[in-house]
């Protein structure tokens, strides 16, 4: 650091005797680049004081005294702006340690609980799911079974970030190792329930939905777990209707139980699955209707599933200025047949 | 002035005092004006330690020599509460710096050695030194 | 935003008072005044949601925990005054089913 502040002292003196002289441009400009790379050399706010001391008594030998002392004055007002620098360039990496941890659990994540959409016959389906921070807080899983049935887990787990996504793991291996296709709905809930009052802390809760979607009978069964109620989109009559069932958030009592309802699907039906994070957007403080989500759905029904989910989610986030202040998560299934 | 001396530190104003001499022999040493006003600014910060937490102790103050350089060890001894957690205090951000940068992480960062000795209720000793630049 | 919380203790009854709005910056303070209460035996604690704007699921956590406490300790905790939206949070996620909850009503509550 020494090395710099000599070989900038020369230079600083030269500009500031301009200075002084001419009050020119050129020399602030000057100046403005040396305390550029004052700050990437960590050069201190004291040292700079300092060097502006010295390149004086240099100038003007018979500088007045009482200028002398105001700068040595100065120089110590400095001494604890340079310690909070310090504090703050320090902290500042550890930020972008912490940052660098956080895309790869982020992308562990990703990898971890990742899901492909299925193809299922006669079943369309469109998928948005976009996380407001790094970690996705919003989950969904689908799975096929041997007969074609499709599974699908929505979940949202309270609390964002790290200790959502740990939570989601959990959720996914236990889901895993149940025989899907020979469980009900709602036993999936109550099983999965137990799961999640026994290993989380008392502030988290996970709304969950588990649907079943059997082709050969166009029947969607479904079970709810305090989550936002899904919309049956009836093509025919062009009307939505609120779908769900009665039930508790899993992770709050031990023995809660759920409750089963089903649904036949028609030619262009569509059945749209959200989180809250779609109703809890804000736009200027505005809270969203579901209604203007509805509509927005209807305008489009025309275009496959995923081109609906994605301008839905385009809309919103234009909505919240590109900033999503909660995960965003949509799935429609459309009946094509 | 002694090569060898202290202060006690029971009033706020007695902070002024450890500060001075600091400053003092510090000048005397030959360092230049920065590192004179990090020195005071250290020993201010530990006088003020004192002050806030132990109500009484002393700064010590010793002029060291080596072979092939010089400078100046300051103590900060009190037989206060102690400090639980040594880690924490010395931690950036910790609320008794508050992002101010100050503390003993500061004290750290103005001197060039620093060693702390502390027993919950017994009382804390802080060494630190800073060699004159040749 | 901010959230106040201003508790009124008297004798075996708590009144707790919000202003603001309850989200993942607020819901820690509240969390800190609201789950002592629920540690004390037989205490009866209630809690008035008039000035609350909005509430994410950050605070109904820490309702959730609130109500364990409350199980644990034998103590009871009434919620009263919540606007339509904070309600439809509490009847979706079937909360209101097992806790005592109740939506503030024009000229009265419910």
């Amino acid at each position: 650091m020494d090395k710099v502040l000599n070989k900038n002292l020369e230079e600083y003196k030269e500009l500031l005797k301009n200075f002084i002289n001419t009050q020119d441009e050129r020399s602030l400009y000057k100046v403005e680049r040396m305390s550029k790379s004052f700050i990437r050399n960590s050069v201190l706010p004291e040292e700079i004081v300092n060097l502006h001391i010295q390149a004086m008594d240099e100038l003007y030998p018979d500088i007045a005294n009482s200028f002398h002392h105001s700068m040595n004055f100065l120089l110590e007002a400095m001494i604890s702006y340079g310690l909070a620098h310090q504090e703050f360039q320090l902290l500042r990496e550890q930020q972008i340690a912490l940052k660098s941890e956080i895309s790869i659990a982020a992308r562990m994540q990703e990898t971890l609980l990742g899901t492909e959409k299925p193809n299922i016959d006669g079943l369309d389906i469109g998928v948005v799911s976009v996380p407001a921070h790094q970690m996705n807080g919003d989950y969904y899983h689908f799975l096929k079974g041997n007969d074609g049935m499709l599974g699908l887990a929505i979940a949202d787990v309270i609390g964002k970030g790290i200790p959502a996504a740990l939570c989601m793991s959990m959720i996914k291996y236990s889901i895993d190792s149940y025989p899907e296709e020979s469980m009900r709905t709602n036993v999936i809930l109550e099983s999965l329930n137990r799961v999640v009052e026994r290993n989380v802390e008392s502030n988290m809760f996970i709304t969950m939905i588990y649907a079943q979607y059997f082709p050969d009978e166009s029947i969607l069964r479904y079970s709810f777990a305090g989550h936002e109620p899904a919309y049956y989109f009836n093509a025919m009559k062009n009307t939505f209707e609120e779908v769900n069932t009665k039930g508790l958030v899993l992770g709050v009592l031990p023995n809660a139980t759920y409750s089963q309802k089903e649904l036949e699907l028609e030619k262009d039906d569509m059945v749209i699955f959200l989180t809250d994070g779609v109703t809890e957007c804000r736009d200027d403080g505005r809270f969203i209707k579901i209604q203007e989500v509805l509509n927005l759905i209807e305008q489009y029904k025309h275009l496959p599933a995923q081109d609906i989910v994605d301008r839905v989610f385009k809309y919103f986030e234009k909505l919240q200025d590109f900033t999503l202040r909660d995960d965003f998560t949509m799935i429609i299934l459309k009946k094509e047949v | 002035m002694t090569p060898q001396s202290f202060v006690t530190v029971y009033k706020e104003w007695d902070i002024v005092g450890a500060r001075q001499i600091a400053r003092e022999m510090a000048k005397e040493l030959g360092f230049n004006v920065v590192d004179q006003a990090r020195i005071a600014t250290a020993v201010s910060e530990l006088a003020r330690n004192i002050y806030l937490y132990a109500k009484e102790g002393q700064i010590h103050y010793e002029v060291v020599e080596t072979m092939n350089k010089k400078g100046l060890c300051v103590r900060a001894v009190d037989t206060g509460p102690g400090i639980k957690d040594i880690s924490l205090v010395m931690q950036d951000g910790y609320s008794t710096s508050g992002g101010l940068g100050a503390g003993l992480p500061g004290v750290k960062r103005l001197m060039d050695e620093f060693d702390i000795q502390t027993k919950v209720g017994e009382g804390t000793t802080i060494t630190t030194t800073k060699w004159v630049r040749l | 935003m901010n959230l106040t919380v201003n508790v009124e203790q008297n004798k075996a009854r708590a009144f707790v008072k919000l202003t603001g709005e309850i989200d993942v910056y607020t819901a820690p303070n509240l969390k800190e005044k609201l789950l002592p209460l629920t540690k004390i035996q037989n205490q009866v604690i209630e809690v008035d949601f008039s000035g609350v704007s909005y509430m994410d699921s950050t605070g109904l956590g820490v309702f959730v925990s609130a109500l364990k406490s409350t199980k644990e300790n034998s103590s009871s905790m009434r919620l009263v005054h919540l606007d339509e939206r904070i309600y439809r949070v509490f009847r979706i996620t079937g909360l209101i089913e097992i806790m005592d909850v109740h939506r503030a009503i024009k000229g009265g509550e419910e």
